[in-house]
């Protein structure tokens, strides 16, 4: 019997890619497909290293495009397989994670998003929301979790593989290149000695059963012959994914019920935002902090609720993107009549200085 | 006309120099090759010089001539593009054995069989280096590198990708194929002029992948780096011209 | 005339390799720091080189990393040099706004042993462990030169004695271990205790020295109490978050 990667719980000082490999093994991730792009190379270092002891599977495909379909196939053979990619490499991956959109696939990614468009750097940037949320030549039907700490990124690759086939849309951890690089301390664990119950894989292909007596084949498709076909095809995933949206959503919420101005942000610069507001409430300055922790879906409810609560006029979105999370903001609240204001610095990192600075600028 | 030869091609970029390439890589070697190609063939002014992404990558504003950058892989087909945009252009594509022969591989081999008139240098030194050293196609069997730790195992990745083998069964006459190395400057010098006067003379696609060192990947010294490519490379990756429309080449 | 240059420059060395703040002659140091990654070696190394500083010696900080050069040394060489330490490494803006980090060695890596003076070497992670060393002309002939091996038991790769016995046995030549135990923000007393008894369990077996303790010199008062049985403590001040972000 192969041993478990992690007993019990122990608290580990880890780089961001490597909390990555680990919780991939803890979540019992069978396969991982993968190609070299920064920032996100040492998940494929670790797993490469640690995948043989532990009987998991590996392959560096040719590019992007394969490592996604790659994944696309090992799911419907029944095997939990992930992805981890960036920049030009999740543009290509695109193609990929739309078939799965289409057949309902619970492919698990996770992005270390870089500066864009085109080659950027390699080093970090929040340009990738767009993408990631919307990307593909569907309607979104992807979850997308933001992390912003190594102890979120350790829970949520292994939530997002309960999620992907609990729920069976694409799921995808949103990190960044500084989340990647980082070293922090945070606490691994064995998933179900803490409770957690890993959901089990299920094949669509090779299932059990001679065809013809016992069943019907399968047959699989994301291609349909007419418009009226296509359009009952696509209602019925909104509908699916409209009805477990509410279950899905998270957030987090600090500071807004006598807000003034709230502050959304998300992933790695909501630790700024966090001590930002904390800043600015000791010098009496009323600010509160909104954060959604899932992009899709979006805590649009829980927003409008907050901005509604607090009669706040003015909102502060702070991003390291020329306005990816804000337009995602604007769509999703549209109607509110609060003024939004945008700190946005594309491919930059954030502290709480600058927003603290820009927040009293909105004074 | 008694002429010194210049220590340096004139089609270098000197504000670029010295260049950033690490100490013991081949990468100066071809780029000399190419400048002194230039040169002697006075295209300076009718060159564009394309780069991928990877050590390659470097090479961007090596050369004073027109330049452009593309992505992983995709130099090549921008190569073509622009070829097919402006034939008086000379274009030259440089890339790695990843932007070749894995993401960039299905633009070489497309662009191959439709015989397009461009120039492909390809830099082989068995691993992804500037990312610092995964797994290439060309990675030798039993080779150790980030992503495969435990050596490559031919049983789950298959053999080293033997590219100019590849192209030379599937193109036409017309095509120039072959495979230099650093260790041998003049005769790959030599690959690379036919290359780039196959384009000129519009016969079709040429291509010389040339044989490199990585020292820094291969964590290997001055002598160790010698052996691993005369010897071991070069017993896998067979150096000399697999297909010249300009008859049979000297070895 | 390499051998007539070594064998001046060693002469020569040995009389003027420096002078420590006691004025006693002592030979030169040349360190190359190895181990897993994130063990805390580009920390060790610099406080190491600034450690030497101060004791007088012409010191040259070394940037051996070869898989992700851009997040160590590299944003910290401009503060070391106003420190007085010479830094052989890219810095980001040279190397002309990458796409790739990447492993470019800086071609005066090669021959940093034939500078006077004291060499920190900050070797990288890597599959490849310390024959890195392969990459510096001369290392391993070098009479001087120690490989240390910087271990944190909070790195699961080397959290037990038996996993840091078979990491280090895989780096290849290894002269000490440093003993690194840290959760950096959340470190305790407790954790560096027990941290240092396996680091310790396992130089014994490997049969090699703990060369010292590295401790977060804000934890001075608290760590007083630790039995570190014998081996120094080396008191770090960290650099390393400066160079990210």
């Amino acid at each position: 019997m192969v041993e478990k990667p992690i007993t019990g719980t122990k608290k580990a000082f880890m780089t961001g890619n490597e909390v990555v490999a680990w919780a991939a093994l803890a979540a019992k991730a069978d396969i991982m497909f993968g190609y070299p792009i920064t920032p996100q190379n040492e998940i494929m270092h670790y797993w490469t290293r640690l995948a043989p002891k532990f009987n998991r599977e590996f392959l560096q495909t040719e590019d992007e495009i394969s490592a996604g379909f790659t994944v696309c196939g090992a799911v419907q053979a029944g095997k939990k397989a992930f992805t981890a990619t960036a920049g030009p490499g999740n543009v290509l991956m695109q193609e990929p994670f739309g078939m799965a959109e289409g057949m309902r696939l619970p492919t698990v990614a996770i992005i270390q998003q870089r500066g864009g468009p085109s080659s950027g750097t390699v080093v970090y940037s929040q340009q990738e929301v767009t993408l990631t949320t919307y990307g593909g030549n569907g309607e979104g039907h992807r979850i997308v979790y933001s992390t912003s700490t190594h102890q979120e990124l350790f829970d949520y690759v292994i939530k997002a593989f309960n999620t992907a086939w609990k729920y069976r849309f694409p799921t995808f951890v949103l990190g960044d290149g500084y989340q990647a690089k980082m070293r922090e301390p945070l606490e691994i664990y064995d998933p179900e000695e803490k409770g957690i119950e890993l959901v089990p894989a299920k094949p669509l292909v090779g299932l059990p059963g001679s065809i013809g007596d016992e069943r019907e084949p399968a047959h699989l498709c994301n291609i349909y012959s007419l418009e009226e076909e296509l359009y009952e095809v696509v209602l019925k995933l909104a509908q699916a994914y409209e009805a477990v949206a509410p279950e899905i959503v998270e957030w987090d919420e600090k500071m807004c019920d006598d807000a003034e101005i709230i502050v959304v942000s998300h992933g790695v610069v909501s630790r700024a935002a966090y001590d930002a507001v904390g800043i600015l409430r000791d010098e009496g300055i009323k600010v509160g902090y909104f954060r959604p922790i899932t992009l899709r879906p979006f805590p649009e409810k829980q927003l409008r609720e907050a901005i509604k609560r607090s009669g706040a006029k003015k909102m502060l979105i702070a991003e390291s993107s020329y306005g990816q999370l804000m337009r995602l903001v604007r769509q999703e609240i549209y109607g509110e009549t609060i003024e939004i204001h945008g700190l946005l610095m594309p491919g930059l990192g954030i502290v709480d200085s600058d927003i603290v600075a820009k927040a009293k600028s909105l004074l | 006309m008694a002429s010194v030869q210049p220590a340096m091609p004139k089609s270098w970029y000197l504000p670029s120099k010295p260049h950033k390439f690490c100490p013991g890589c081949g990468h100066g070697i071809v780029l000399k090759a190419l400048g002194e190609v230039i040169d002697e063939l006075d295209i300076q002014n009718r060159v564009v010089f394309g780069c991928d992404i990877g050590c390659s990558l470097l090479s961007w504003n090596f050369f004073a001539v027109d330049s452009t950058q593309t992505h992983h892989g995709r130099t090549t087909p921008v190569m073509v593009g622009m070829k097919r945009a402006n034939p008086d252009l000379i274009c030259v594509g440089y890339m790695g054995d990843g932007g070749g022969y894995s993401i960039g591989s299905q633009h070489v081999l497309n662009s191959a069989v439709r015989n397009e008139k461009v120039t492909l240098i390809l830099v082989n030194n068995t691993n992804y280096a500037m990312t610092g050293g995964q797994l290439a196609p060309t990675t030798l069997p039993g080779q150790i590198t980030e992503t495969t730790p435990y050596g490559r195992d031919v049983a789950k990745t298959g053999y080293p990708t033997r590219g100019p083998e590849m192209l030379a069964a599937i193109t036409t006459d017309g095509a120039y194929i072959a495979r230099g190395t650093v260790a041998k400057f003049r005769q790959m010098k030599n690959f690379i002029k036919r290359a780039v006067q196959n384009q000129m003379e519009g016969n079709g696609f040429s291509f010389v992948e040339c044989l490199s060192t990585c020292p820094t990947n291969w964590r290997t010294n001055a002598r160790q780096t010698w052996d691993f490519l005369e010897d071991e490379m070069e017993a896998y990756f067979k150096v000399g011209e697999l297909k010249s429309p300009f008859g049979k080449g000297e070895k | 005339m390499y051998f007539v240059y070594k064998n001046y420059n060693a002469s020569v060395l040995g009389i003027l390799g420096g002078v420590s703040s006691s004025n006693i002659i002592m030979e030169r140091v040349v360190e190359a720091y190895v181990g897993e990654y994130a063990s805390g070696k580009s920390e060790v190394a610099i406080n190491r080189a600034l450690e030497l500083k101060e004791q007088s010696w012409e010191v040259t900080l070394v940037d051996l990393d070869t898989v992700e050069p851009f997040y160590t040394l590299r944003p910290l060489k401009a503060l070391l040099e106003k420190k007085g330490i010479t830094v052989v490494g890219w810095e980001a803006k040279e190397t002309f706004g990458l796409g790739e980090t990447g492993g470019l060695i800086k071609p005066a890596v090669r021959w940093v042993l034939k500078r006077s003076g004291c060499i920190i070497m900050d070797i990288g992670y890597g599959v490849h462990g310390a024959h890195t060393l392969n990459l510096v002309e001369g290392a391993y002939d070098d009479p001087h030169l120690k490989v240390l091996a910087v271990v944190n038991v909070a790195r699961p790769m080397t959290a037990t004695v038996g996993d840091i016995i078979d990491y280090v046995k895989h780096l290849g030549r290894v002269d000490g271990l440093v003993s690194n135990n840290h959760l950096g923000n959340d470190t305790t007393v407790e954790f560096v205790e027990q941290g240092h008894r396996v680091v310790l369990e396992a130089a014994e077996s490997l049969g090699i020295p703990v060369v010292c303790a590295a401790v977060d010199e804000r934890l001075r008062e608290e760590v007083a109490k630790i039995d570190f049985a014998g081996v120094p403590v080396r008191y770090i001040k960290r650099y390393m978050p400066g160079a990210i972000w």
